[in-house]
């Protein structure tokens, strides 16, 4: 076979893959422009002929899609401004330091990423609620999420700090920095960037959690948008057009931004492979 | 003369592993010390003990007089050559170089001005807006020095800085280097495990081996007057020759070799040999001389056959005995064969004694 039928090949292999893995996504648009009777037509068709585009502007109104949308919002900055914060500090000290405690205390917080979310709410919601927690739900949310996000973050921000060389560092405390200035002026900056795409990663995980937020936030008003498109599904829905809008809303932001920033994120994620 | 560096009974432990044992050295202001040995010797460990990234377990040093045993690097007053260069990435070359300055609260205008100055003397002139990456190996190098320069601290630290360069620009930069620090009046303590490095650059060489200071002095002392087989070993280029040997009278000796050959040695003063006693004479590879077949029957010589001739041109090497362990350097060119056999001579003065026990020079 040559060279150029081949490439030829595995590009066909590629856009079909692509298409495949797309096609929900797509029927999500398409779904939502659809009239309620080209909805239930067999065969479907692949494209809306009267495309629908006051469904949106119905489903925004009559199902608060923003302030669902703010909850989300609120949660998923809380928990990433909190992981960051928290977690870039114990990432350095991990990266850093070499002994046996440190290992165990690394193979602790990858134990932790091992339990899933649907195990851990029970325990976390009857503590939470001990503490009288879950009188501010969104934060009780912020907290758990947080909590379960803190390891892959630290486990990703680690070999960031890992690939800066430590001669760096000394060469800052030997030009008169301090242990903290060569922290923040050597190494964060040139970390900055495998910290941003961790936090970017969280923040879209955040943004899309459920079980967290459907246990333990009761009142519609705090819930976020994940939630609230539970809730718009019964056992007999019919209205998927309305369904797919909402989806597509809540979705749209999250696209556009790891569209806009997935140069970043995918060189973020390789740079201390190649290097 | 006065100290600059003074460290008395410095150790080092990691664990249980004793990297620095009963440290001892005096460090002369103005002076340019090298401190050399295989890897693992302890001697980048001290330097980074001197820099204060590596606190000392126990000992006393002191720089400029001031008790430093226990002060953070950045109070310590000294600038650190490393081996990778340590250039911050994110940086232009003015912004490193004018790095450690900002640190300590120069105004911008005035470090700026400092860093033309530098960049004037190091050849970095033309360079100052770009980023270490888009810098070669020899440019990275001299940001590394001006970014040591641009404050005149108590001490220079150079950790093996030019491991990293091709042959020709490491000759280059070694005089570079030493030329910089004669202009600039500093004190310079340079790691290297390169012997001729510390040969060429350094008034005052330190051997180290296993965190112990073998010998220290002048270099040519160490060439001259090895205490101890291992120095004698470590210093030169070819390494000397040890021959098992024993000593025949006070002053002379015949060697493990084809026929017992004797020589004799110079004592200098020191304690005659008594006969039959076990030493190793240690024969520097261009000490030794071929002489005429006919002056053979000379009784100092001794005759080898050669295994092996390698020439550069200026100097031929050549490898001797049996087993082809015995080296010899001659200027010019020899019209040799493998199998032809040498009849060699040397100096009395220029044969070295080491006790085969304990490896020190008798």
């Amino acid at each position: 076979m040559s060279e150029t039928l081949r490439n030829r090949l595995f590009l066909a292999i590629a856009l079909l893959l692509a298409a495949l893995y797309l096609f929900p996504l797509y029927w999500m648009v398409v779904t939502s422009l659809k009239t309620g009777s080209a909805m239930f037509a067999t065969p479907p068709s692949f494209w809306p002929s009267e495309p629908q585009w006051q469904t949106y502007a119905y489903v925004w109104e009559s199902r608060a899609v923003g302030r669902y949308l703010w909850n989300s919002l609120v949660i998923a900055l809380g928990a990433v401004v909190l992981v960051t914060a928290l977690g870039t500090g114990c990432a350095y000290v991990l990266a850093r330091y070499r002994n046996v405690w440190i290992d165990i205390g690394l193979f602790l917080i990858l134990m932790l990423q091992v339990l899933p979310a649907s195990l851990m709410v029970t325990p976390i919601f009857v503590g939470f609620s001990q503490f009288g927690l879950l009188a501010t739900p969104r934060l009780a949310v912020i907290l758990a999420i947080a909590a379960k996000a803190m390891p892959f973050f630290v486990v990703l921000v680690r070999s960031t700090f890992m690939s800066v060389p430590a001669e760096l560092e000394e060469a800052g405390l030997v030009d008169g920095n301090s242990r903290v200035g060569a922290f923040l002026f050597i190494v964060l900056p040139l970390a900055r960037n495998g910290i941003l795409v961790s936090a970017i990663l969280i923040f879209m995980q955040a943004f899309g959690e459920f079980v967290y937020s459907k246990s333990m936030i009761q009142a519609a008003e705090l819930q976020p948008a994940s939630v609230g498109l539970n809730s718009f599904m019964g056992p007999n829905t019919n209205e998927w057009n309305n369904i797919m809008a909402f989806a597509a809303m809540y979705v749209g932001p999250i696209l556009a931004l790891f569209v806009l920033l997935q140069r970043r994120i995918v060189s973020g994620l390789t740079s201390g492979a190649l290097k | 003369m006065t100290a600059q560096i003074e460290l008395s009974q410095v150790n080092k432990h990691y664990g249980a592993y004793h990297a620095l044992k009963d440290i001892n050295l005096t460090i002369e202001k103005g002076s340019f010390v090298a401190l050399v040995g295989p890897s693992g010797c302890g001697k980048s460990t001290l330097l980074r003990s001197l820099a204060g990234l590596e606190k000392i377990t126990a000992g006393r040093l002191t720089i400029a007089g001031a008790e430093m045993t226990a002060v953070p690097p950045r109070k310590r007053d000294i600038a650190m050559v490393f081996q990778s260069y340590a250039l911050y990435p994110h940086m232009t070359v003015e912004e490193n170089l004018i790095y450690p300055l900002r640190m300590r609260g120069v105004s911008k205008t005035n470090a700026k001005a400092k860093a033309q100055e530098v960049a004037g003397f190091t050849g970095l002139s033309g360079l100052l807006t770009r980023y270490p990456r888009q810098l070669s190996g020899g440019q990275r190098q001299r940001v590394a020095m001006g970014r040591a320069v641009i404050r005149s601290p108590k001490a220079f630290l150079f950790d093996e800085p030019l491991s990293n360069l091709d042959a020709a620009l490491r000759v280059s930069m070694r005089k570079e280097i030493r030329a910089l620090h004669d202009r600039l009046g500093a004190t310079s303590v340079y790691v290297t495990h390169d012997q001729i490095e510390a040969m060429t650059m350094a008034d005052h060489v330190v051997v180290m081996r296993d965190g112990v200071i073998e010998q220290q002095g002048a270099p040519l002392t160490l060439y001259d007057r090895p205490e101890n087989r291992f120095v004698a070993g470590f210093i030169g280029s070819p390494a000397m020759n040890f021959i098992a040997a024993r000593a025949v009278d006070g002053a002379s000796i015949a060697l493990d070799l084809p026929g017992q050959p004797v020589i004799a040695v110079d004592r200098k003063g020191a304690a005659p040999l008594a006969p039959g006693q076990a030493v190793t004479a240690g024969l520097r590879p261009e000490h030794l001389r071929i002489v005429d077949g006919e002056s053979g029957s000379d009784h100092q010589a001794f005759t080898l056959p050669v295994r092996l001739i390698e020439s550069t041109g200026s100097l031929t090497y050549l490898s001797l005995g049996d087993t082809g362990d015995i080296s010899l350097v001659e200027h010019g060119r020899e019209h040799l064969r493998p199998g032809d056999r040498l009849t060699l001579t040397i100096d009395p003065g220029l044969v070295h004694l080491f006790d085969p026990e304990t490896g020190r020079r008798v």
